[in-house]
Formats: C-alpha cells, structure tokens, sequence
C-alpha cells in the first residue's frame, strides 16, 4: 500500500540522518557522560607513553636545553643577521597565533552564527587556542636580546619612571596577545564548569578532587546558568572583534614598517584570513586525531563535522588566495625598483622553490580536493589537506618574514638568511603543543556533553508533505 | 485550628521537560510560591520552559563597569604615562600622543576589561567557588531536571502525593552534602 | 595632538646641532674611518666567519659597487654609510622600550644601550640599515682590552649599537666650553672618523651655525641626502658625481 511503503521511506531516511548527523542521533545524557568519561579515564597504554616519552624528550632539547644555551650564547647561534634581524622566531609567532585563531572561530563565530555542527567540538578548538598562544608567547619571547629583561615592556610604575613605548606596534601586540590570551583561557572555562561538574559527581580519587575545584560547586541551578550564558553569550561577541584585532596587530609589526614588501595596508586582513586558514587546517587535524585514538570520539565527531569545516576551509583558501593576490598585485603595478626586486627575489631567488610550494600547497590542492562531498567527509584525506596547508601557510610566513628582510633599499646588505637553533627551537615549541593536547586529553573531558544534548533536544526530524528535514528549534 | 508548620525540604527528580513543568504549575496551586521553589538541570532549560519567572543576572552590568575601568586603564597609558616622565620623550616626529596608537591601545583595554569583568561576575553572581555542602543530586549532571521544595507553610504529603503522580522518579528530603 | 616637534629645554642646554659632509668623490675606500670608529667606540671584532655572514658591527661602512658589464666595467664612487641621525627616524617610535629616542635639541638620534631589550625591530625599520647588534658577548683577547675608551660604554650581548656621532667626544667639548664661558667653536673636535680620514671627506660639525664649514659645504647646492624620498630627513649630505 502506498502509505506503507511510504513509511518505510520515512523509517529508512530517519535512520540514515541519524547515523550521518549527531544531533539527530540521541543518546541519555547519562551514556554520553560515560563515553565522555570513558575515554577520558581509560588507564593509559604503551602509545600514550611512548609518545609522552618522545615528545618530553624533544621539549627538554629543544625547547629548554636548545633556549637556555641561547640566552647564555647570545642570538649568535640563531640564524638572524644584516639584514634579516628577524628571522623564524617571528615566523613560528605568526604561525602559533594563528593557529589559535581557529578556536576562537569555532566556538565564537559559528556560536554566533547559530551553526549547530560546531557543538561538539567547540572545547578542543579552544584548546588549541590556549595551547597555541603559549607557543606563540616562547617564540616572541625567543627571540628578544636580552629576554631577562622583557619586564620592561609591561605597563608598571618603576624606578625608571617609564612607561613602554605605546607608539610601537610590539607595544600594540602586548596589549592585544595579553588580552586574547586570558580572554580565551576564560572563554575555555566557562563552559567547561557545568563538565567539570559532571566529572566530579562521576569520578574518586585526585579526580574527584580536581574537578571538585575546578566545578567551583556548580549545580545547575536557574541563576547559575543564566549567568553562565548571559556570560558566554558576552564573550562569544566580544572576543570577535578580539581575535579580529590581535592579528592585525601582529600584522602591522610588518605593516608599519618602512621595508619594501611589508609596508603595505592589505596586511591586517590578509594575515587574519591567512591565520584562518592555517587555524581550520589545524582543527581538522586535532579532531581526526581524537577521533581515531580516543574511545567514543567516533559517536560526537563524525563525517559531517570534516564535511563542514572541509567546506569552510575551502571557501578561506578562496579567501587567501584574494588577499594574496590583492597584495601581489598591487605590489607588481606600483613599479617601484626596491618592490619589484623583491617580487624576482621571491619568485626566481634561491628558495623561489619555497613561494610556488606556497601557491601549490594553499590554494592548488584544497581547491582540488575540497570541493568533493565524498573527498570532504573522509577524516584522512581532509586532515591531510589540513597539514599540506599548514605547510603552505608555514611557508608563507618565512616568505614574508625572512626572505622579504633579505632584500631592501640598500644593496650592499642583500644577504640570505640561514636558520641555526631555530629549528630546534621550533620543532620544540610544536612538540610541547602536541604534549599539552595529549595530557590534556587525560584531564579534561574534550566534549562539551551539556551542549551536545542541548543540541540535540533542539535538533528533530518532520515532515514537510513527503519530505523528512531536519527542523532546529531556537530554544534560547 | 493548629496548622502543621513543618517545613517541607523536598528534592524530587524528574527526568523529562514536560512532567517538571506541569509538577511546578500544580505546586502553585498547592499554595507553594516561586521563591520557595528552585529548580537545578543537567542542561539550560530557560525558565520560560518551566513556567518559571526570569532570573536577573547582573553580569552584563558588572561587565559595563569593567568596560569603563579597562578605558580608563587605556585613558592613562595614552594620555597620562606619556608626559609622566622626566621629559617627554621624543620618537621620530610623531606627536607625543599619537592618535592611531591610541585608539589601538584604548581598544584594547577596553575589550580586557570587559571580559575580565565579565568571567568576575560570572564568580560574584553564582557565589562561586562554593565548597560548602549543597542540596544537590548528581543525577542531575545526567540530564534530570531536579524541583527543590523548600515551604515553611505546606503540606508534606500532598506535595509528595502529587510529584509522584506527576512521574518523579524520586522525592526525598534534600540534604546539604558537600558536592 | 599636534605634529610639530617641541623643542625641551633641560636645566643643561645643549647647545647645537649637528651634522656631516661626505664627500664620496674624494673618498678612497681606505677605511681608516670605519678602523677609527671601531676603536673610539669600543666596536667588537667579530671575527671572519660571522662577518661573512652579514653580523659585523661596524658603525660606518665603506659601500663599494659597480656598473656596467664586463669588459666595460667602472667603479662608482665609495659610500661611507653611517647612520643618518634621521630628523624623522624610523628606528625611534617602533622601539617599545624607548631604548632609540630623538634629540632634538642636539639633532641626534640617540641609542640608550640599558634599556634596550634587544627586539631589533629598530634594525629592521631603518633604511639605512646602519645598526648593529651585538649577536655574541666577543672577545677581546688580552691586551685589547688596554685600548677601550673609557668614555664609551662597553655593550653586552642583546644590545642594539649605532653610530652616535661621537657623541662622548660632542659633550666633553660643551663641557669644556661651558666652563670656559663660551660655546663650542668650529674645528675645536671632530668625530673619529672624520679625524682619520686622510682626504678629509667626512667634515663634521655645526649645522645651526651659517659660519661652520658643514653648513657652508652643506649649502652648496649639489649635495644629495640618500633615500631622501623616504621623509627620514637625514643629517647627513653627500657629494656624489661632480
């Protein structure tokens, strides 16, 4: 009969958006506080060692040991000389920004703009937010002269009777990395109490303990929750304009200077969507890895999220390659000697490689892959794009920072730059981000399982004559 | 005519939207007002859900002050600290206030003290952190919605009688235990 | 806000301007300035492998070039490049330490070596790319150490260092003058590099007197300014080409 057959379509497409999407896949919220937990408190085997082994043993070398031996030798041993005074420490900087700026996309932007797909990832891209801008504070850290005395640049009354230089733009760059740093530190608490609530009332121990200071007493009460979202939905607003300007704060410490290449006003945006699309390359690297080596990952993180931000990251390619034009263009047209040296130098140098891996790795191979639905929703193959653009991005920054520097009005100081303990510097500073996640992964519950199940109360299927859609309840 | 004025502690569990909202709205009737009800929830149900009157937070209030004092922070490193030292000093041939600088540096102050303010006033509002013993079930961070009864005024086993039938899965006496 | 540059009177006024003629057709490339730089301002020797790559520290240099192709290839005149003492210096409002601030009543651009923390972001912004930063803590094997000036500090490493034009030698001879009752007089001390120069290109002095030999060579009319398009106003002319 024709009703019955349509109800078995109804039954076999309901059954095919709850196996695609979360939000239509309920569970109690019991069974996803125990997955959550699960996977969080599953004693830890010979892989997890083993990698906190390596990574610990690459930070000691090549953070601490590689830092402490510069600070005692001077920035001798680094790469850095005339003409290029700042070499891959500003780039890793650039970099480790921007990479923290994926978070704060997620778990603000796509709050703001009401895309349900961010809820069960939105904790592990703030992650990398915190444990991207830590990296970020080493390198620029790294890199000063006489880092023992960096206090100075901070705003205090002292016996010098000095304030720091607020006409300079590193002076603009405390400020705004300071604020962004602890905004999205509290922006990553916040909605981690109510979880750190449910992980004290479910564990023993020095868990138990852990969380029960860390939930602050948490119970859910009515007042507790209205000022826990009228706080988040504070923040999520505000910390865009943040995220907005901090990176256009970093890029003005090119911007602003006098160098050919780098004085130019297309930076602020160029460099946040450049940050965008290293961020998004990142993030999906960071869920496929939770997704495939931690239990229950595969019920919150699923092929639709990669599918999403697959898209997302295909539209800021599009983006980038914009901007970069913008920039390249406009340098090409002007006609001035110094520009136009660079520009050959870049393309036809000694490392003119490096520029046409850039273009290949961001913009030739995402738009290859990522336009694919299949292509996009298969974990491996997105967060390979993710590390090819990193790559790129990478790339992109040791063009703008050490090859540019390379290449100014006074010929008789054009030198290339050779990098020396940066790398181990830098390599350091990637392994201990890596080592954060990890131990991290031990301690915080990577879900947030009240916004999972918020979704999912507002998320159902209906019927719009024989159609079945899914229907999202605004239930703020 | 004695009355029973015991007072009525009671915590019961529910563990679906639709029974908890027609248990508060009986519980009106059955003479318990609003300020001797509270409901706690493993997920923010809004208290429109419930029926309930709003919650005031003063969250975005104290966010506002926090504005003002990161703009002032931003006011005197700008305006002040510059000819606070024993000459002004000279950089280039900007001014020694210079305006776009300024408006950088007044922005974001602004912004970090808003946001600072506003994670304050998260701590201010809710008391935390609160280690003391609580009335709480952690069944609650499993997804049920909790109804605390708290009327110096009623009777017990009416209320009791009537959340059962309203399909609590559970109705004790609330106790204070630490969390 | 304004953008005029205020002139600060301090309790010791110092008194003058100063600037430098280079004549770089006269100039031979002998270096006998950037030598006597190096040893009036306690300048570090940095040894052969980390001059080669672009880490020596000498304040002036001696630029040297060529044009043309082979066969038919000539030499350009000899550069001496030291620092501007830049009107409008780019190294100055970037520095967030106020370790590089402007003099204004001596025109100088002055380098305040212990409050500098060692960003180079200074190094990065100026055109000229006349500063010098002090990479290593370099040696100095015994008995060097016997022919510092003690008049000059001795900078460590992280330090950023520039041409300060003499400035030790500048205020020994106001204090001179001051406690004679007089100002200073043209030709009564001169730089060190402009001392040892044998053809005496580099010609140092007052450039608010009309009388002093910088102003009168200055006002001749044929000088140029390097990178003048860039609004550094630089305190330095050049003759270059007639």
């Amino acid at each position: 009969m024709a009703d019955h057959k349509h109800d078995a379509d109804h039954a076999h497409s309901a059954e095919h958006f709850r196996e695609k999407h979360l939000m239509l896949d309920p569970l109690p919220r019991g069974v996803m506080n125990d997955m959550v937990m699960e996977s969080m408190t599953t004693k830890p085997g010979w892989k997890f060692w083993t990698t906190v082994i390596i990574l610990s043993g690459i930070v000691a070398y090549g953070l601490v040991y590689s830092w402490a031996k510069m600070i005692a030798e001077g920035i001798g041993i680094a790469g850095v000389n005339r003409p290029s005074y700042w070499g891959i420490f500003l780039v890793n900087t650039v970099f480790w920004i921007g990479i923290s700026h994926a978070g704060t996309f997620i778990s603000a932007i796509l709050r703001v703009f009401k895309a349900e797909f961010r809820r069960p990832f939105t904790r592990a891209a703030e992650l990398m937010t915190t444990f991207g801008l830590v990296q970020a504070g080493f390198s620029i850290f790294m890199h000063m002269g006489r880092v023992w005395l960096s206090y100075w640049l901070m705003p205090y009354p002292n016996q010098r009777m000095l304030w720091p230089n607020f006409h300079s733009p590193l002076s603009w760059d405390l400020l705004a990395i300071t604020t962004y740093l602890l905004s999205s530190t509290m922006y990553l608490f916040l909605p981690l109490i109510p979880d750190m609530a449910m992980a004290r009332d479910r564990s023993t121990g020095w868990r138990k303990n852990l969380y029960k200071v860390l939930a602050l007493g948490f119970r859910g009460t009515e007042g507790e929750w209205t000022h826990l979202r009228n706080a988040m939905n504070i923040f999520a607003f505000a910390i865009i304009p943040v995220m907005f300007s901090v990176h256009t704060i970093v890029s003005w410490d090119f911007a602003a200077a006098t160098r050919p290449g780098w004085n130019s006003t297309i930076f602020g945006p160029y460099f946040i969507v450049g940050a965008l699309h290293s961020g998004m390359g990142a993030a999906v690297v960071v869920l496929a890895v939770i997704r495939s080596n931690m239990k229950h990952m595969d019920y919150f993180i699923r092929a639709e999220h990669f599918d999403a931000i697959g898209k997302l990251m295909l539209i800021i390619s599009m983006a980038w390659a914009y901007f970069f034009f913008n920039d390249y263009m406009v340098q090409w047209y002007g006609g001035d000697k110094w520009t136009h040296q660079l520009l050959h130098f870049h393309e036809a140098g000694p490392l003119g490689w490096m520029w046409f891996a850039m273009l290949v790795c961001n913009v030739a191979i995402p738009w290859a892959i990522l336009w694919n639905t299949k292509w996009r929703s298969t974990p491996w193959l997105v967060s390979t794009v993710g590390i090819i653009i990193n790559v790129g991005m990478w790339f992109e920054r040791y063009i703008i920072v050490p090859i540019s520097l390379s290449i100014n009005r006074m010929p008789f100081t054009w030198r290339m730059y050779k990098p020396g303990v940066e790398i181990p510097l830098g390599i350091g500073t990637l392994a201990l981000f890596i080592l954060l996640y990890v131990v991290a992964s031990k301690i915080i519950p990577l879900i947030p399982v009240w916004e999972v199940q918020e979704g999912q109360m507002a998320h159902e299927l209906k019927k719009f004559g024989r159609e079945t859609v899914v229907s999202v309840s605004e239930l703020e | 005519m004695t009355e029973e004025k015991k007072v009525v502690d009671l915590l019961a569990v529910f563990s679906d939207l639709g029974p908890a909202a027609d248990a508060v709205e009986q519980l009106r009737t059955l003479g318990v007002s609003d300020d001797c009800m509270n409901v706690i929830s493993g997920v923010p149900v809004t208290e429109a859900m419930l029926g309930r009157p709003r919650q005031w937070t003063n969250v975005p209030r104290i966010a506002m002050g926090g504005a003002i004092l990161g703009l002032s922070a931003g006011i005197f490193l700008a305006f002040i600290a510059p000819y606070a030292y024993p000459y002004p000093i000279q950089v280039s041939t900007q001014a020694f206030v210079p305006g776009p600088p300024t408006v950088v540096v007044l922005f974001e102050l602004t912004m970090l003290g808003m946001l600072l303010s506003t994670f304050l006033g998260v701590f201010l509002d809710s008391f935390f952190p609160n280690y003391r013993p609580m009335k709480y079930v952690p069944e609650i961070s499993d997804g049920k919605i909790a109804i605390f009864v708290e009327c110096p005024d009623c009777d017990e086993k009416k209320i009791t009688d009537l959340l059962k039938k309203l399909g609590a899965e559970s109705v004790k006496p609330a106790e204070a235990q630490h969390l | 806000m304004t953008n005029a540059i205020p002139e600060v009177k301090l309790a010791e006024e110092h008194v003058g301007k100063w600037g430098m003629v280079i004549n770089q057709d006269i100039c031979t490339g002998c270096q006998a300035c950037v030598a006597a730089c190096a040893m009036e301002n306690n300048v570090s020797f940095v040894g052969e492998e980390d001059s080669g790559y672009g880490r020596s520290m000498h304040w002036i240099r001696i630029e040297r070039f060529w044009e043309g192709e082979y066969p038919e290839v000539r030499m350009t005149p000899n550069q001496p490049m030291l620092c501007q003492q830049c009107g409008s210096a780019p190294c100055e409002p970037v520095c967030p330490a106020f370790a590089t601030v402007h003099s204004t009543a001596e025109s100088l651009n002055l380098q305040v070596y212990n409050r500098c923390v060692g960003t180079r972001y200074c190094a990065n912004n100026c055109p000229y790319q006349v500063r010098s930063f002090n990479w290593r803590d370099y040696e100095r094997p015994e008995p060097l150490p016997n022919q510092l000036n003690p008049d000059v500090t001795v900078r460590r490493r992280g330090v950023m260092e520039k041409c300060t034009f003499c400035i030790q030698r500048i205020h020994k001879a106001q204090d001179k003058a001051k406690a004679e009752g007089r100002e200073v007089m043209d030709g009564e001390f001169t730089t060190a590099c402009a001392q040892a120069c044998p053809a005496n290109a580099i010609v140092f002095g007052r450039t608010d007197t009309p009388e002093s030999l910088v102003s009168q060579l200055a006002h001749k009319g044929h000088g140029v300014k390097h990178l003048e398009e860039l609004g550094t106003l630089p305190n330095v002319t050049y003759f270059k080409g007639g």
